[in-house]
């Protein structure tokens, strides 16, 4: 017989979020043209900017680090560009140049996160939180009343799709999630990030430039957060001021429930995938049940606190496994 | 009253029953005997010291007085009583009135030295509400006997350690007026003076209080010299003898200790020194601060050179100092002919340097990893393609026969390295360093941690396979272990070389090393 308590505690430790998912798929069947192609599309076009900062705070999570300047990024990087490209350098640039530059600038607000938060030794709580304030004021200050007619070259990468049926933004987010795989399991900074969210100590003394792959991981969270940044204002032909405001808790929710563990060194990317797609599916049934936004709230805040619940239960269950003899 | 033959009652102690006793007391683990049948009996009014070297059972035997350990058999007597070994704990120590004082107290390191003296024992009235201010008075009555520069409002994470520590003696002594105080290695962060001053305080302290007694535990020969009435020596886990202080020199203290199991020259003693030409490492007045001075040495290829000392004498300073986690603050380290500076164990591992931490669990395992990537961990460079992806496969076949050469024992190499024993952990991290290939291994305590089946093949790897090809420096406890592995002994006193001893030359022997690592002087 097939040892139950263990199976049990292999699936708690590393595959609940799968079981998640088939739960949440199976309430999806009582609701008639939940899984209709049309609203399985619309589901994870929605969920594709989530999808790309919660991987971005992966990475942070990973060396033991977080980053809550994620969601402010998300709106400054596109902000910043787009304002940077069609009003400053005006007419004469290809408006899609203003993709590059966001790209560009969420990196660089990455790495301004990382130097302070490693080179000065500050709390990256402290650093983040900070920025978090200074990013979104730019935001602020620039856009007030938003953008809202943008050129197409820049909404192409969030709003198009490819063939007239798969939105492009879908395939972004894949990519990137394709590639982050690649980076944790088959790149040297993968091993390093691993090593150094396990025993930092350690790490240094097999020869590790811990503070460059901590600086990394900042600087990889603030560019994925600016790819989120695009694929939003593509997907919504527009930007706003408070793009991505308070989304920084669902980023959180969404990479504690895939199974990254706070303390560094553990989680996968397969786990926080199938833990964006148990968001959108939530958020995609409560609308669907035409739910009213005060309790989809309520809901939203339970999946969080039973994604802190399942963090501490792993946490437990490892430690127990760590401490046998 | 409980005097065997050899007490000669001291006059402060001539009436008095023995504050504790200890008969045939025994603590077996699978495996080992750790104490076995181990006799020690201490008197009211007395200093009495436990010595004896590594892994002699002064540890178990003194957790097994305090009740964090339980004894396997054997009976102990406190005031006089026994106590009922199956139910004795550490709370129940304390009600007797017995404390040990450990190395590294266990503090609330967020909170005042006076919440911290008074943590479960506060002074309260009658509604229960504390009072500050007797407390605070109180607190800076201990600071001041005790000579602590110390506020009662610092918090306590902020003192040094030696403050610390005698702050938990403090509390043992004036807050939970034990009677029977244990002290593991108090002196060992003192200055000179501070040791006098502490000593001192134990005599007007023993001198004022009837009941009360001391024991130390010491590594220290000079320290129990200097400190003791009399001295209980631990060997192999049994008490070997009680000798009193004034009728012993250290010399004759150091033959107990040692026993005579190898008055007899190395086995290994007429193989000469494997020293080739050209040296690897070669050091002129290398000096980091107080920790060491002064360090001349050259290291060649084929040879294992080994570093003695006792704990804090600079030899772990300087071992750290050649990985570049110490940095030099005066001398030249060059590195085959080449002055070198290094600044990170990047730079040293670049330069052909490897190094085996000492604590391995801290510093050398990597938690929840495969063993696999344990093993590449710090080669990884050398299987990386242009953008930085592995050559996996490569790397695989490499972590696997590896593991296969110092027989790993682990299910796979895919397992995490947590499930592997001690010396299998050590062995992973073994095969990490020779990866990288270096010229010189720098090995810290290879055998800590290991059980006792494991350490001769890993002592072998190190000689036959380490040395084969590059020059080796080898930290250990353990005396035996070096003068079997190493061609050449440099032992560190207080920071400087002392001597060193050469293989093939007499006094190439562990009872020798002992003394010179004790800074006993030979009459």
């Amino acid at each position: 017989m097939i040892d139950v308590a263990r199976l049990a505690s292999l699936i708690v430790e590393r595959h609940l979020i799968w079981v998640l998912l088939i739960g949440i798929a199976l309430i999806g069947l009582t609701m008639p043209g939940f899984f209709s192609v049309r609203n399985m599309i619309n589901l994870l076009w929605a969920a594709s900017p989530l999808g790309c900062m919660v991987l971005g705070l992966f990475f942070v999570l990973l060396t033991g680090g977080l980053d809550l300047s994620l969601e402010s990024i998300f709106a400054a990087a596109p902000t910043v560009a787009i304002v940077l490209a069609l009003q400053t350098l005006g007419e004469g640039i290809w408006p899609g140049f203003a993709i590059v530059l966001a790209l560009g600038l969420g990196a660089l607000a990455g790495l301004l996160n990382g130097a302070f938060a490693v080179k000065l030794g500050v709390n990256a709580f402290l650093v983040t939180l900070a920025t978090l304030l200074i990013f979104r004021g730019i935001v602020i200050y620039l856009i007030p009343e938003g953008v809202y007619y943008l050129p197409p070259e820049i909404t192409w990468l969030g709003g198009a799709r490819l063939f007239d049926v798969v939105p492009v933004a879908i395939l972004v987010w894949i990519a990137l999630y394709i590639a982050a795989w690649a980076i944790v399991d088959r790149h040297k900074l993968g091993k390093d990030i691993y090593a150094l969210g396990n025993n930092a100590d350690a790490a240094y003394i097999a020869g590790i430039n811990i503070d460059r792959a901590r600086i990394k991981v900042f600087v990889i969270a603030g560019f994925l957060a600016s790819v989120g940044g695009i694929l939003e204002v593509g997907r919504l032909q527009s930007v706003t001021a408070d793009m991505g405001q308070g989304d920084i808790l669902m980023v959180f929710a969404g990479a504690i429930l895939g199974g990254t563990s706070l303390q560094g060194g553990v989680g996968r990317v397969s786990g926080i995938f199938a833990a964006v797609l148990v968001i959108a599916m939530i958020g995609n049934l409560m609308n669907l049940y035409g739910v009213e936004p005060s309790v989809r709230q309520i809901v939203f805040g339970f999946v969080l606190l039973s994604a802190i619940w399942l963090a501490s239960l792993q946490g437990r269950l490892r430690l127990g496994r760590g401490t046998d003899p | 009253m409980d005097l065997t033959e050899r007490d000669r009652p001291r006059p402060s102690a001539s009436e008095a029953a023995p504050s504790y006793a200890l008969e045939a007391l025994t603590r077996r683990f699978p495996g080992v005997t750790a104490v076995d049948r181990a006799k020690l009996s201490v008197r009211r009014g007395e200093l009495h010291g436990i010595i004896g070297r590594n892994g002699a059972g002064k540890s178990v035997l003194v957790s097994m007085i305090a009740g964090v350990i339980r004894p396997t058999s054997g009976r102990i007597l406190v005031g006089g009583k026994e106590i009922d070994t199956a139910r004795y704990s550490p709370g129940r120590a304390r009600d007797l009135g017995i404390a040990l004082i450990p190395q590294e107290p266990h503090f609330a390191t967020a909170l005042s030295v006076t919440d911290n003296l008074f943590m479960g024992r506060s002074v309260t009235n009658r509604l229960g509400f504390s009072q500050a201010a007797a407390m605070q008075r109180k607190a800076e009555e201990i600071i001041a006997t005790l000579g602590i520069d110390a506020r009662p409002s610092d918090r306590i994470a902020e003192l040094p350690l030696e403050s610390q520590q005698l702050l938990a003696f403090g509390r043992a002594v004036f807050v939970d007026r034990a009677r029977a105080v244990l002290l593991d290695e108090i002196t060992a962060s003192l200055s000179q003076v501070r040791k006098l001053e502490l000593l001192r305080l134990l005599h007007s302290l023993l001198a004022e209080t009837a009941d009360l007694s001391f024991t130390l535990i010491s590594h220290h020969i000079a320290e129990i010299m200097e400190f003791c009435d009399r001295v209980t020596v631990m060997r192999d886990g049994r008490s070997v003898a009680t000798i009193e202080v004034a009728e012993t020199n250290e010399q004759e203290l150091a033959g107990w200790i040692v026993g005579d199991a190898d008055q007899a020259e190395s086995k290994q003693a007429e193989t000469a020194p494997r020293r080739t030409a050209a040296p690897i490492l070669s050091l002129a007045g290398l000096s980091a601060g107080r920790s060491f001075q002064g360090l001349d040495l050259e290291i060649h290829e084929r040879e294992v050179v080994g570093f003695a000392g006792l704990e804090g004498s600079g030899q772990n300073a300087a071992v750290e100092a050649l990985f570049g986690l110490v940095t030099p603050t005066a001398g030249e380290m060059k590195l085959a002919g080449k002055p070198v500076e290094f600044r990170s164990p990047r730079d040293a591992l670049d330069a052909g340097i490897a190094y085996l931490p000492r604590h391995r669990e801290a510093h050398g395992v990597v938690q929840n990893l495969s063993v696999e990537v344990n093993t590449l961990l710090s080669a990884y460079d050398g299987y990386r393609r242009p953008l930085g992806f592995l050559k996996r496969r490569e790397g695989r076949r490499m972590a696997r026969q590896r593991s296969e050469h110092l027989a790993v024992k682990a299910p796979s190499i895919d397992a995490p390295i947590d499930n592997l024993s001690g010396g299998n952990k050590q062995k992973v991290l073994i095969n990490r360093l020779a990866l990288v290939k270096p010229r010189l291994f720098l090995l810290n305590e290879p055998t800590r941690g290991v059980d006792i089946a494991s350490k001769p093949a890993l002592l072998a790897v190190v000689r036959d396979e380490l040395a084969a090809a590059s020059g080796v420096v080898m930290l250990s406890e353990s005396e035996e272990e070096l003068i079997a592995v190493c061609d050449r002994i440099l032992v560190f006193f207080k920071g400087e070389v002392r001597e060193i001893l050469e293989r093939g030359t007499p006094g190439f022997t562990v009872g020798r090393l002992y003394e010179l690592i004790q800074g006993v002087q030979r009459s």
